[in-house]
């Protein structure tokens, strides 16, 4: 009998053949029919040949990460995706290949459905040999036994912008694809797809979402130099730059990026910028001047393996460290890593809201696994968001004013700020080390208390704010405490499921903020745990470091990933397993 | 409106006696009167260095950045709010050195403000070396056998680089280079103005009368600003040192190609509940 609704899907080609459009075009079918959906793209630096793919896990159950490496349906739109990848096929699963470009007498398998489709001449017959993978997509769900429906809406979606020809082609192509499989299919495949009534989700990956995140947080003004993998940052915001009235600059460098955005902000206008490792270094004068100047602004640092050059578009996240102690000198400074496209969107607004509240720069560090993966999850219009701008002074206010100071030395040591253009409130902002006025001051007692006044700044925030997050068993029915932060929350969720079909009572403390840190719940969970252990895709275990630096506390187990891939839930689950055994 | 004395921001410069910086201070607040601008609408933006002090000698807005990026913070203000008088200052270490990218790509952008770049051959603050406009053979701290490399002239990297206003004063003619400055800040598009000032400190073989005895009037000599090719001979002459305008032309200027600020700056845009709704129905 066919199993329904859980699936792991594959497709691989060459860089520049479309495969992760396919391969998110096949996860939106999947969303479409109500299913939790996780996708995930794996492809070396380079635009043409390699091998490229796209991993699509789906199920009737929430999940948050590729369920398993181990494809049940695979499309190779190449030779080579035949070659690398037949033999990780399950038992029973189905290879389509194009079989205007591959052949398949490599493969020895037995227990797999095999066809061989002309996707290319299917697609040049329906109108252009480029919808080759659109043939791909109507083959996948044809497998599926899905109706035909969802795709032909989702082509009317996708491409309505491009006009009604366009459509029609996709479609055809699709429907080629679909028939083909139809008629080849002699037995009902393993799997079947059924569509489910679900509340309608986004399918959306990190950089997408701290996009739309900051764009609902009212950012009206980027600047960023082209870096993987937060490249598509940019693309993304310019592509919505006039519908939303942002102005978005590519620059000469990230230097100028860093400092262009602190120009704007210096005006009240929320500013951000994104890069990679590579681009933060160099970004790092200008994150402490911002320190100086109390000059909110937000930074993304979507990781990727370093140092240098490194993996450019493979995963990491060795930049915890850097991030919390990046520039010369001392000044406060919110770092928050988000653990899912969810917590991108509201970690996004967080972002700008404690950024201006607190008048500090503020880090948001995503990895490439995190901005690239796409997952489904709740609406967006659905959350809640209030714009919190601090003490940023009203014209009406400032126009009542007499003897401003910019840099009031305030109980809590945020001072009342205003802009260029209102009046009572000249000064400058300056690098330098000044007084309240702003102006600059190298005298010892003035230095010391401007110190002190920026660093009382962050100790008003509210616990709830940066408190981690907590799942699985509790405190008390804990055999153990896994502990990870940002992109590592995914495996580790679904770890959890497994572990929990395995008769083990797992919790998991996710850290989302590393700076403020909320030192006094994760040093009382660590005490109450039985084991703890540490999950991080860094070699040095920064996160442990620094919880032992704010906590005193050591958490002895770790478990470290750094090949440049993200954590598998299912090796997280089995190492836990060991661990608890032991 | 304000008078030249209320600009005074009632701090003294800290510069040596003598230093032609306070020749371009006096004749950027003596534009900033001319022209009427409101102090408040006026935000003075710097790097570091001697001259990049400035902002704290003139009651506008400041903004006293980082060495050499004076250019990007003035960009950005600029972008954020384009109803803003934008003026960058800074050395020409700060300028040709360290920030040259910044340099000629803010010419190229043509964006609508003004820079002015205190050129003493020499940095300064640092106590004397070597600069991009150092000439070749210069003895300074760091090059004590004297600078091997070829000068550069700020004026024809900027008109290279597609600045539409490019001109050069003298701290020691203050009436002359207020005028410019004047010139520069109500020129729409990029203003870049060369100023050839005395380091007293660390280029006392440049004196105020060396810098008298060969600079004479653009203005004067029958030049056409409007020639380019006219305008790059002109800035390459090394016997004697042309001042005025070399060059100015109307282009669009950045902000003409960005429709949605020509009725409200983006600092004036209400972010107060910016609905997401296309936006989150391309992910549906």
């Amino acid at each position: 009998m066919a199993e329904t609704n859980r699936l792991n899907f594959l497709i691989g080609g060459p860089a520049g053949a479309g495969v992760a459009v396919m391969g998110m075009l096949f996860a939106k079918c999947m969303q479409r029919a109500g299913l939790h959906v996780f996708g995930e793209n794996d492809y070396p630096s380079l635009i043409k040949g390699g091998h490229n793919t796209y991993a699509v896990s789906a199920s009737s159950e929430p999940i948050h990460s590729l369920a398993s490496s181990e494809p049940d349906l695979l499309i190779a739109l190449d030779q080579l995706t035949v070659q690398l990848n037949a033999k990780s096929l399950t038992h029973g699963g189905a290879l389509i290949y194009d079989s205007n470009k591959a052949k398949c007498d490599c493969v020895e398998r037995k227990d797999i459905f095999l066809v061989g489709a002309p996707f290319t001449e299917m697609a040049a017959k329906a109108g252009g040999e480029i919808m080759f993978n659109t043939v791909a997509l109507g083959a996948s769900v044809g497998v599926l036994g899905m109706d035909f429906s969802i795709v032909e809406e989702l082509m009317e979606h996708m491409w309505k912008k491009k006009g009604d020809a366009v459509v029609q082609k996709n479609i055809a192509a699709a429907r080629a694809g679909f028939d083909f499989v139809r008629t080849e299919l002699k037995t009902p495949f393993k799997i079947k797809i059924e569509q489910i009534k679900r509340p309608e989700t986004m399918f959306i990956n990190g950089n997408e979402a701290v996009v739309v995140g900051a764009v609902k947080a009212g950012c009206k003004f980027v600047a960023e130099y082209p870096m993987s993998p937060s490249s598509a940052i940019l693309h993304l915001m310019a592509g919505h730059e006039r519908e939303y009235g942002i102005i978005v600059k590519q620059t000469e460098d990230e230097i100028s990026a860093a400092n262009m955005i602190a120009g704007a902000s210096f005006t009240g206008v929320r500013s951000l910028t994104a890069t990679s490792g590579g681009g933060f270094s160099l970004m790092v004068e200008a994150l402490g001047m911002m320190g100086m100047m109390e000059t909110p602004c937000v930074i993304i640092n979507s990781q990727r393996s370093g140092p240098s050059t490194g993996l450019p578009t493979y995963t990491e996240q060795a930049d915890l460290l850097f991030s919390l102690h990046a520039s010369q000198g001392e000044f406060p400074r919110i770092v928050v890593a988000p653990g899912d496209v969810g917590e991108c969107f509201t970690e996004a607004v967080n972002a700008f809201n404690l950024a201006d509240i607190y008048q500090v720069p503020a880090i948001i560090l995503l990895d490439k696994y995190l901005s690239e993966s796409s997952k489904t999850t709740e609406d967006y219009r659905k959350i809640p968001v209030k714009i919190e701008r601090g003490k940023l002074m009203a014209d009406s206010q400032m126009e009542k004013e007499a003897g401003f100071k910019r840099y009031a030395r305030t109980e809590d040591g945020i001072s009342p700020r205003c802009i260029p253009g209102q009046k009572n409130g000249l000064h400058v902002c300056s690098s330098y080390e000044h007084d309240e006025t702003g102006f600059s001051s190298d005298d010892g007692k003035t230095r010391i208390a401007m110190i002190d006044k920026r660093a009382r700044k962050l100790s008003s925030i509210q616990e709830s704010v940066i408190e981690p997050s907590f799942h699985g068993a509790s405190q008390q029915q804990a055999d153990v405490l896994m502990v990870c932060w940002g992109s590592t929350k995914g495996p580790a969720l679904d770890a959890l499921a497994l572990l929990s079909k395995s008769g083990i009572n797992a919790r998991l403390m996710h850290i989302r903020y590393a700076e403020p840190f909320p030192a006094k719940r994760v040093l009382a969970e660590l005490q109450a745990a039985k084991k703890a252990i540490i999950f991080e895709g860094n070699s040095n275990a920064q996160m442990r470091e620094h919880i032992q630096a704010k906590t005193g506390h050591r958490i002895e187990e770790t478990y470290l990933r750094y090949d440049g891939r993200p954590f598998t839930c299912k090796e997280i689950a089995k190492h836990v397993e060991s661990m608890v055994k032991k | 409106m304000a008078t030249i004395a209320e600009l005074n921001s009632g701090h003294l410069p800290a510069w040596c006696p003598g230093c032609g910086d306070f020749g371009i201070l006096a004749a950027l607040k003596g534009a900033l009167v001319k022209l009427q601008i409101p102090p408040e609408n006026t935000v003075v933006v710097s790097g570091v260095g001697c001259g990049s002090k400035l902002p704290h000698f003139i009651k506008t807005y400041g903004f006293e950045g980082l060495h050499g990026r004076a250019l990007p913070p003035a960009t950005g203000i600029h972008l954020a709010n384009d109803r803003l008088t934008v003026v960058a200052v800074g050395g020409d270490g700060d300028g040709c050195g360290i920030g040259m990218g910044h340099f000629v790509h803010t010419m190229r952008r043509n964006v609508n403000i003004c820079y002015i770049v205190q050129d003493n051959e020499i940095y300064g603050l640092t106590t004397g070396q070597t600069s991009p406009t150092t000439k070749k053979g210069i003895k300074t701290k760091s090059t004590p056998f004297g600078a091997i490399e070829q000068e550069i002239c700020p004026s024809l990297i900027a008109l290279a680089a597609g600045a539409t206003f490019v001109a050069r004063g003298f701290a020691g003619d203050v009436a002359h280079l207020t005028s410019l400055i004047e010139q520069g800040i109500s020129h729409r598009g990029v203003a870049f103005i060369d100023v050839l000032q005395p380091c007293v400190s660390w280029r006392k073989d440049l004196p105020y009368s060396l810098y008298q005895s060969k600079v004479y009037k653009l203005e004067e000599s029958g030049h056409d600003p409007t020639n380019f090719e006219a305008a790059v001979a002109k800035a390459r002459e090394s016997e004697r040192w042309p001042i005025g305008v070399f060059y100015k032309v109307q282009k669009p200027i950045y902000t003409d190609e960005i429709p949605f600020i020509k009725d409200k700056p983006l600092a004036a845009q209400d972010i107060t509940d910016v609905d997401i709704s296309s936006f989150v129905e391309e992910f549906l």
